[in-house]
């Protein structure tokens, strides 16, 4: 019943999955997936869950069954808030927060992060941001997020403006010194993390 | 008491976080010395897309505190304190790592030769403060404001070692120490939607009320918070539909008006939803 849709085997056991689950495992606590009893506990603890395609519990059976695309391609990552609830509570101590962190990095490097998901995009304004800056201005972001998604930016006008009269609102973003320091640090890609 | 200060970004266009942190320590004898040309933590962002990016910039901010020589770094934002401490644990378990970003880190002159402390400010207002600099300044009715306690997620998770990861009691402790009626409630750390509120307003919502409502059933008439994001979310992410508005005061705001600071130094305009009507109790 966990994996209706993961029977086709096509997706599921290619070599190439096969990889990324080995890369996954490979990762801090990773391997503790194996450990998992599918008790759904994370499933149930989890704030957005219902805006999942598939429930934490889900993607662990799909991750074991190496049915790697399906997990990679799944929104389940981009949905998760980092509140770790799951995580402390999961009897089987998996990092589930931790592990979600690597799938999400995966799924950009594969190029298999959900187009429609509105996550990726966000987090690639702010990390820009902190590239650019070495800060970040919230009000800037919300700018720069508004103008991809001028829709979603019509309902946060209301908050725009109480920000505005609270004089909360800054125009120009906060910046570091020198913010070449954090563009330098953040381009080196020699370092190795298990 | 001279403690290493992370504020983290949005600290200093918060409802008067910054206001009221300052006003407080200057009252307490706390000196929160600025990190020099700190950067962003990189929050949930940066290790969504960027493992290696994400443990540099915490670790700059580490570094940063070794050159000044402050062996703890304090933090008023949740996502800081987490995200630093995630880079820490890391780096304590693999020497190897610490080395490598070391190496990175030379370029600019810096390097971390002792992995700092990371605190939250409640922490030390709790724990270094001495209790009976806290009481005695309260103003008359006080304790007929009942307050609810509100800790969001990434203070006391995943670790829970600060406090409870689900139940704690710190915030409440404090709170009740100033002399208001803190009120037990079961919303401590529901999730309030973090970053992903803004653009999934309508899914979130759900979770601002579910908190709200809590705090509402329960008799409070505010909801104090510890943590930027947290209290722009309970404080914009209203229904007022739902009931009454319910106000979003920082830790520190509350700690302010119980040592008898004036309101206007608190930043309390600069909440959404206003605490006028709560301040008329206290004249």
């Amino acid at each position: 019943m966990l994996n209706n849709n993961v029977e086709k085997p096509a997706a599921g056991s290619t070599q190439r999955a096969l990889q990324w689950q080995q890369r996954l495992y490979e990762t801090a606590g990773g391997k503790e997936i194996l450990g998992c009893i599918q008790c759904g506990t994370c499933s149930a603890s989890c704030p957005l869950t219902d805006q999942m395609d598939h429930a934490p519990r889900e993607l662990f059976a799909l991750v074991r069954d190496a049915a790697m695309e399906e997990v990679l391609r799944s929104n389940t990552p981009w949905f998760c808030v980092s509140c770790y609830q799951c995580m402390v509570r999961c009897p089987r101590e998996i990092p589930v927060t931790d592990i979600m962190y690597v799938l999400k990095q995966m799924a950009v490097e594969s190029g298999m992060a959900p187009r429609a998901h509105k996550m990726p995009g966000l987090y690639n304004i702010f990390n820009r941001d902190v590239a650019r800056y070495g800060k970040i201005t919230g009000s800037i972001l919300m700018g720069r997020y508004g103008l991809r998604h001028p829709v979603d930016m019509a309902s946060k006008m209301g908050t725009g403006l109480q920000l505005l009269k609270t004089r909360r609102f800054d125009f120009t973003p906060q910046k570091m010194v020198d913010p070449r320091k954090i563009a330098a640090l953040l381009k080196r890609k020699s370092m190795q993390i298990k | 008491m001279k403690y290493g200060f992370y504020p983290g970004c949005s600290y200093k266009s918060e409802a008067g976080y910054k206001e009221s942190v300052e006003a407080v320590c200057r009252v307490v004898g706390i000196e929160l010395r600025e990190l020099p040309d700190w950067n962003c933590c990189g929050a949930t962002s940066m290790i969504s897309m960027n493992a290696e990016g994400a443990h540099l910039l915490t670790a700059r901010v580490f570094a940063l505190a070794c050159k000044e020589g402050f062996d703890a770094v304090v933090t008023t934002c949740n996502a800081c304190y987490t995200a630093l401490r995630k880079t820490r644990k890391i780096l304590e378990a693999d020497p190897g790592l610490l080395t490598d970003i070391n190496h990175q880190l030379v370029a600019e002159g810096l390097n971390i030769n002792l992995l700092p402390k990371v605190r939250h400010l409640l922490e030390v207002f709790y724990q270094d403060v001495d209790a009976a600099a806290w009481t005695g300044k309260a103003p008359a009715g006080i304790a007929d404001i009942t307050v609810a306690a509100y800790y969001g997620c990434q203070l006391t998770r995943p670790w829970g070692d600060l406090d409870h990861p689900e139940r704690p009691q710190m915030l409440d402790d404090f709170i009740k120490r100033l002399g208001y009626t803190v009120i037990d409630h079961s919303a401590k750390t529901l999730c309030c939607g973090a970053s992903h509120f803004f653009p999934y307003q309508e899914q979130c919502r759900p979770l601002i009320e579910k908190i709200i409502g809590e705090a509402r059933r329960k008799g409070a008439h505010m909801i104090t918070t510890l943590c930027p994001l947290c209290q722009l979310n309970l404080d914009a992410g209203q229904e007022i539909r739902k009931g009454p508005p319910m106000p979003i005061p920082y830790f520190t705001q509350l700690a302010g008006l119980a040592l008898g600071i004036p309101p206007d130094t608190l930043g309390l305009n600069k909440l959404l939803i206003p605490m006028d009507i709560l301040l008329r109790k206290f004249r």
